[in-house]
């Protein structure tokens, strides 16, 4: 099997471009293949983000949602659905993670705003259609279209900025 | 004496092989080819030919009657094509998984240089038949634009081809009877007399088309039918297709050009393909005259008419598909046992390249993937059924250092892969899965981007909107994609001969 190493596509051995995105899958590209990293314990070290992490999303792996001007971290476990949104009585849908105590809504953040899935061995971000957008490492999603997340990127719901690391054994 | 195939390329021995020889060697083909080892299509069709190559060889006294016959024919004016095969790796590693490898086949003319001089004089012979829609739709430019291409057709044509000109609408009708280009004002003047009005029923133009062209049909001649339309015909596509498979036994083989984006794509891919050539989108009706000029001119540049060619992967290795690279890239069915590709033209490449699949876990050292056959009908002097076939081997050891494939076939499989993406974002389509549709087109958006065909990415990104809003793809934008994407492989798949 061949990782892409833009998408996290696993192609068949031997293919030359990725199925799914149409990249050239590059053997000699190290992301394609290394292990996943260590994820840094050291979550104040902001430099990491300058460096791609890598897409691989083990099966016992735990989120760390790290949000800017916060202190502690918020580890939580992709479900088959992880919505992030903010708590409001009056909603019909209730978010997994409630960014509330964050300042969600002066920042922006809709009720149901974006929602994080395990696809296989990788984690996707995508947008549900939130008023303010949902941004990754600046990039802005399209809604209802899922992206591959990678250690150690920015994601900005709203005005809400994050970073998300990988924390490859459970234990909280 | 059948000289349809050459016993000694066949079997693949010298042609001072020993009897014992020609026996080890027949024995170690058939193996590998026979029915019971073997469910390819491809490979029951190798399997007869090398089932006649051995019984001439193994018979001495017919192995001396083919080689006294060879011997008296004059071989030296005569020519004939190479098939040459190139395997994207040519050492894989023994993954524990199934593994692809790419297939690329060239199908080229050996001919030396005076030959090439006497060839200026000596065009291949055409009949060809034109079929024109003349219903409501085409009114207008673009009659008009097809009218002045078939114009530029009889002033093309040299004095001893034929062609007729067939116009239909709900009815079809001769515009000119199948006739030698003597008087051409005249035949002019029959053109520009054709009006549009009236549906589009296909099969009508084409049964006339058939007539017409039955009457200076002959094996030294290039039997050909245009077909140039711009509307979907109903109810009547599967007797078009009989009609089609009927038309290429006896040798003619049919085009289309479908003009707009009303036509039916699938159906003339089909109706086209039966016979090894394809239908060209053509979106402005200006650029019909720089198209049809083009066809002809690579039709009298024939070679050798009706190209099969056939592919026996041995029994673990899986064939998962197959694309004409050039002259014209369209993808191939995999499921036939001979694949048509068509004309073989004078100094111009065709080749195909092939995905196939190995198994995982092989064992070390050289091992056979597949058998190619490849035959054709020569037109020099008359003509000539020739068959030529080779087999690739490929070597697996542990310690493959990463090589580059060759570069034309990276470049065709890069373009490949754009043409992939448009076919899969259209399957998610079928599938109702929209936001699968959307991702895909985006993605090849992007792509067409990167590799600079700004037009194409404009394309992709309107219709993957487009596919957001409605769950459908404009039938502008679908074809615009397929035949588009289709083209970028042009000028790849071409090497330097």
């Amino acid at each position: 099997m061949v990782t892409c190493p833009y998408c996290a596509f696993n192609n068949k051995e031997g293919l030359l471009f990725c199925e799914d995105c149409g990249r050239q899958l590059d053997a000699k590209d190290p992301s394609a293949t290394l292990p996943t990293r260590k994820v840094d314990e050291n979550f104040d070290n902001f430099a990491m983000r300058a460096t791609w992490g890598t897409a691989r999303f083990e099966n016992s792996s735990a989120v760390v949602l790290h949000i800017r001007d916060t202190t502690t971290p918020i580890t939580f476990i992709p479900t088959e659905q992880t919505i992030l949104g903010r708590l409001d009585n009056s909603s019909p849908v209730q978010p997994d993670l409630d960014l509330t105590p964050f300042g969600a809504l002066d920042k922006g953040v809709s009720r149901v705003h974006a929602s994080v899935f395990r696809n296989e061995d990788t984690l996707m971000l995508m947008d549900k259609g939130s008023a303010n957008g949902t941004h990754l490492n600046g990039q802005k999603l399209i809604p209802h279209q899922p992206r591959v997340l990678r250690n150690g990127d920015e994601i900005r719901l709203g005005k809400l900025i994050a970073h998300i690391y990988f924390k490859s054994s459970v234990g909280i | 004496m059948d000289f349809s195939i050459n016993p000694y390329t066949e079997l693949g021995v010298a042609l001072n092989a020993t009897q014992q020889e020609i026996k080890d060697k027949y024995h170690q083909i058939s193996k590998r080819l026979h029915p019971d080892k073997n469910q390819s299509k491809g490979a029951l069709v190798q399997f007869q030919s090398v089932n006649m190559a051995y019984e001439i060889l193994s018979d001495p006294r017919r192995r001396e009657q083919y080689d006294n016959a060879v011997r008296n024919m004059d071989r030296a004016e005569k020519s004939d094509f190479v098939l040459r095969l190139t395997s994207s790796k040519r050492y894989v590693y023994p993954f524990n998984e199934p593994q692809v490898v790419y297939l690329y086949a060239e199908i080229f003319t050996e001919e030396s240089g005076t030959q090439k001089a006497q060839q200026r004089e000596r065009e291949a012979k055409l009949n060809l038949t034109l079929v024109l829609d003349r219903s409501n739709s085409m009114s207008g430019t673009r009659l008009d634009r097809v009218k002045a291409a078939a114009n530029q057709i009889i002033d093309q044509l040299s004095d001893n081809d034929y062609l007729s000109i067939i116009s239909f609408n709900d009815f079809a009708e001769v515009v000119i009877n199948s006739t030698s280009l003597d008087n051409r004002a005249m035949l002019k003047a029959r053109v520009s007399m054709i009006n549009a009005s009236g549906g589009t029923e296909i099969l009508k133009g084409l049964s006339l088309g058939a007539t017409q062209n039955r009457i200076h049909q002959g094996h030294d001649f290039v039997n050909h039918l245009i077909l140039i339309t711009d509307g979907n015909t109903f109810g009547d596509q599967d007797q078009c297709i009989t009609l089609a498979q009927q038309l290429i036994l006896e040798g003619v083989s049919i085009s289309a050009m479908g003009i707009g984006h009303e036509w039916n794509d699938e159906f003339l891919d089909e109706l086209t393909s039966i016979t090894g050539s394809n239908a060209e989108f053509i979106m402005n009706p200006n650029t019909v005259q720089r198209f049809l000029n083009d066809h002809v001119r690579s039709l009298a540049n024939t070679f050798a008419e009706r190209i099969t060619i056939s592919i026996a992967p041995y029994a673990d290795v899986k064939l998962e598909s197959a694309f004409k690279l050039s002259p014209r890239p369209h993808p191939l069915s995999k499921d036939e046992s001979v694949i048509r590709l068509g004309n073989l033209q004078h100094h111009k490449l065709t080749s195909v390249i092939f995905q196939l699949e190995l198994p995982g876990d092989m064992k070390v050292g050289f091992r056979s993937l597949a058998r190619i056959a490849v035959a054709g009908d020569i037109l020099d002097n008359g003509f000539r059924h020739y068959q030529t076939s080779s087999e690739i081997s490929i070597g697996v050891n542990n310690d493959s250092n990463a090589e580059e494939p060759p570069a034309n076939v990276m470049d065709a499989l890069n373009k490949l892969t754009l043409y992939r993406m448009q076919e899969r974002a259209k399957e998610a389509l079928e599938r109702g899965d929209t936001q699968e549709a959307t991702r895909r087109l985006e993605n090849l958006a992007t792509r067409l981007f990167e590799h600079g065909h700004e037009e194409l990415a404009q394309q992709a990104l309107a219709e993957a909107r487009q596919v957001a809003n409605t769950n459908t793809l404009s039938e502008n934008g679908r074809k615009t994609l397929k035949y588009g994407t289709q083209a970028l492989l042009l000028d790849s798949g071409t090497t330097k001969l």
